[in-house]
């Protein structure tokens, strides 16, 4: 390549894939591109029967079509169009610039000789959407498995600084340490951190040598601090630790002393955190203590994420703090009300069913009462579903904006009208009733009798896989979520060439898969209600085949861990956790991967229309 | 207009008879290409130097960067750039723009050499630039000081093209209009940062893709609608 292309190569070497390419072969690349200029309105290719080749947009916009205007992508400056590579295109497939565009293009045999040693290019030219985002999925989890190396310090010391005059007595600092349950204290000249004294210290250096515990504690007190900075790993932490053979290390940011960290908070990362939380909720003797503890889930959902766990760690994890304040809720409104006149089930539905939660989610929540309930008896029920709902939202799992609630008398019924519900659901759907109800189809008991729902859930499943209009009418509710077409420069391109500023991650990319798994499971009467599980269970029966089934499970895990990752940097940000996300924020390769991700879900939502004729009814 | 491209072709094979052995006469003995056949079918070559000055009589070449384009396509891969050798004083403030120094000057390729492989190139083929009469003046005049005789060369000038193009739609031209940066901007072509001669060489040439693909012609148009106007 002669140098004065380099502005040329340059443009191409900040595309993936192409950016991992070695220099020498972008330069073989770059002489290999040919230059064309397409008017706007014109179609590409521009001649007929062109061998497969690959087209890097330099400058304007092309629209993918299939079929009579049906558009399936836009592409603007450093997007590639693969869309040419394979030898045979799709009959009623094409492509129209829709601005003037100059192509950087190149025959795709040339440009395989050029990178075969270069797995990621190749795979990007041959392979599917499915079979690229299995790749990054796969590469993602391998990055993820340090956790250590993922967690700053200033994220989990987050906790009650203790610090103390060093004139204090060391027996009013003993006492301080004892009254906070820590093992540390720091102590203070002003704002000036002047030196540590630990349990240890107070053992070696003042009762093991008879010390009066009247001394000042800046007797025993250790001058020299190792500290640590915020930014720093755990990993990092650990290392000083061991180099020091200290235990306790201060942590500074840039305004001042933040916290400490302890050997004890770092063997705690393997998600004890959590644990903890549910202790301290099943203790809590207050709503006030309840809310308190609740503030405390970002926290949890951050640190597991920095620690690389994934969705089913942060769900899992999350969801069993919900849980417990739910029961601790009830708990706190029986001691007040007496005992229940009859035995019941609270039962959560959606994501709290589907051990899906992330931090504060709405509340979705009802009330299966024995059917030897008596005229009377909803009063208790009434207040008991008041308490627990205001108690929840006070605790940031906000109201149910769909009134999916057990204070609502609807979904506080006995076990009879429940079952009349899925029974007219199953055998009478109707498209809004449905729509409003599907949650209901994610079901499990927090609190109360199990027995109560497993007879309504296996008449259900029984029901169900044996109802096509059901699920005729479930499918197109769960069509009604489609994932974007892909990226347009910095929009999010929908539909009809709409664009959007924003990704909802949530209903443009989970929501839909939640949706089908749901429909696979109730086909195929399974009692999974977790998504990743039904779609495991649901591989290779007639519903979903396993190849899609794999595929769905990728897509999933990737828009799942994207979510993670932006309400972790949220969090981080000290902001509340949403679903919504700029495109601004995702690097071209993560544009690449989600692009896959939707196509998948595109395909599968296309065969379950078909399986279930939805245009038809 | 007619009767010049006649007489381009005359005055090649009456120069053939007078051209000394060598790279003219090679050159010189290509028939020029046809200029009825379709534009899309002729091949080109994009061509740009970098010069002192702009009078071919006194100042000199510094460098030279070319591009062949077929069948409606820039090929990279015929890309090429060559500083040429001197060891003449050039001007500080024209280094400023095409940033040779006086030691890349004085390393860079004899002008018989360039030139050589220049008229090699440029058989059978159309030379593309924006505002030709330089390139094409310097050219002649390298010719006559090589081996005592200017040739002629048949030239597609993108910035005439511009010219005409605001004459037909009887629009008056601005100061600054007609210039390569302002042209590739009115047709949506990036702005290139780097000024070397091979770059301005396909800058060129992409304009003239541009301007092909917005003269809006229902079937292939022939070389001559295109041709420079001398």
């Amino acid at each position: 390549m002669e140098i004065e292309l380099q502005e040329i190569r340059d443009f191409i070497a900040a595309i993936p894939p192409f950016d991992r390419l070695p220099k020498n072969v972008l330069d073989a690349l770059t002489s290999a591109l040919s230059i064309q200029y397409v008017r706007r309105g014109k179609t590409i290719p521009m001649e007929k029967d062109s061998a497969p080749t690959l087209h890097i947009l330099r400058q304007g916009a092309i629209s993918l079509y299939s079929g009579k205007d049906n558009l399936m992508g836009m592409l603007g400056e450093g997007d590639v169009c693969t869309s040419f590579c394979a030898a045979e295109v799709m009959p009623d497939f094409y492509v129209k610039a829709t601005e003037d565009t100059l192509l950087y293009s190149i025959p795709c045999d040339k440009l395989s000789r050029l990178v075969e040693d270069d797995q990621s290019v190749l795979h990007f030219i041959r392979h599917s959407a499915a079979q690229r985002l299995k790749e990054a999925v796969s590469n993602m989890q391998e990055q993820s498995s340090s956790n250590l190396l993922h967690t700053y310090a200033g994220d989990i010391c987050r906790g009650e600084l203790i610090t103390a005059s060093p004139d204090t007595s060391i027996r009013d600092g003993a006492r301080l340490m004892s009254e906070h349950g820590v093992s540390s204290l720091i102590l203070l000249d002003g704002n000036e951190p002047v030196g540590l004294v630990t349990d240890r210290d107070i053992r070696k250096r003042c009762v093991a040598v008879g010390l009066a515990i009247s001394s000042p504690i800046s007797k025993i007190m250790t001058r020299k601090i190792t500290s640590l900075n915020a930014s720093e790993s755990l990993f990092d932490a650990l290392l000083v630790m061991t180099r020091e053979q200290v235990h306790h290390l201060p942590v500074f940011d840039d305004s001042g002393l933040k916290g400490i960290i302890t050997t004890t908070d770092i063997m705690r990362q393997e998600g004890l955190s959590a644990v903890h939380l549910t202790g301290a909720i099943r203790k809590a003797p207050s709503l006030e203590a309840l809310v308190e503890a609740s503030k405390m889930l970002p926290r949890i959902q951050l640190q597991l994420t920095n620690m690389g766990a994934d969705l089913r760690h942060v769900g899992f994890a999350v969801t069993a703090v919900t849980g417990a304040i739910t029961r601790r809720l009830i708990e706190l409104a029986e001691a007040d009300l007496g005992p229940a006149p009859v035995p019941y089930a609270w039962i959560a539905a959606g994501s709290q069913a589907r051990w899906e939660q992330t931090s504060h989610s709405d509340q979705d929540n009802g009330l299966i009462i024995s059917d030897k309930m008596q005229p009377g008896d909803d009063e208790w029920f009434e207040s008991l579903a008041r308490f627990v709902n205001n108690g929840l939202d006070a605790c940031g799992y906000v109201y149910c904006p769909g009134d999916v609630m057990a204070s609502n008398p609807k979904w506080r019924q006995p076990v009879s009208v429940w079952q009349g519900y899925f029974e007219q659901w199953i055998e009478q759907p109707e498209p809004m009733a449905l729509m409003l109800s599907s949650i209901f189809f994610d079901l499990r008991v927090i609190h109360g009798k199990e027995k109560l729902l497993k007879k309504i859930r296996k008449n259900t499943l029984q029901k169900a896989p044996r109802n096509q209009l059901f699920l005729a009418h479930m499918t197109r509710n769960a069509l009604t979520h489609r994932t974007p077409l892909g990226f347009f420069r910095d929009f999010v391109l929908v539909h009809d060439g709409q664009h959007d500023d924003t990704l909802d991650l949530k209903h443009s990319g989970l929501v839909p898969i939640i949706d089908m798994a749901r429909i696979y499971a109730l086909a195929e009467g399974l009692h999974e209600i977790g998504t990743e599980d039904r779609l495991r269970a649901a591989a290779g029966t007639p519903s979903l085949s396993k190849g899609g089934s794999a595929n769905l499970l990728d897509a999933f895990e990737f828009i799942s861990n994207l979510r993670l990752e932006h309400q972790a940097a949220q969090i981080r940000e000290g902001e509340s956790p949403d679903n919504f996300m700029s495109p601004k924020q995702l690097s071209k390769l993560e544009r690449e991967h989600l692009k896959d991700a939707f196509k998948v879900v595109q395909t599968m939502q296309a065969i379950l229309e078909m399986r279930y004729h939805t245009d038809r009814i | 207009m007619l009767n010049w491209l006649f007489n381009l072709e005359t005055k090649r094979k009456r120069l053939l008879d007078k051209a000394p052995a060598g790279p003219l006469r090679n050159y010189l003995e290509s028939p020029f290409p046809d200029k009825n056949s379709s534009i899309y079918g002729t091949a080109l070559l994009a061509l740009d130097f970098e010069t002192s000055g702009l009078d071919a009589n006194k100042d000199h070449l510094l460098s030279v960067g070319y591009i062949e384009l077929r069948q409606n396509r820039i090929i990279l891969d015929t890309a090429h750039h060559q500083i040429i050798h001197s060891t003449r004083d050039i001007s500080g403030e024209n280094i400023s723009i095409h940033r040779i120094t006086h030691d890349q000057a004085a390393q860079g390729l004899a002008l018989a050499k360039v030139v050589e492989s220049i008229l090699q190139q440029l058989q059978g083929k159309v030379l593309l630039a924006h505002h030709a009469a330089v390139e094409i003046g310097f050219l002649q005049q390298a010719c006559k000081t090589l081996y005592g005789m200017a040739p002629v060369f048949p030239a597609i000038d993108t910035m005439q093209l511009a010219r005409r193009r605001l004459e037909r739609q009887q629009q008056p031209c601005k100061a600054n209009q007609l210039r390569l940066f302002n042209l590739r901007k009115q047709y949506g072509l990036p702005a290139y940062q780097a000024h070397n001669a091979l770059m301005d060489a396909i800058a060129t040439a992409e304009l003239f893709l541009a301007q092909l693909a917005h003269s809006n012609y229902r079937k292939p148009p022939p070389l001559k609608n295109f041709l420079l106007h001398p």
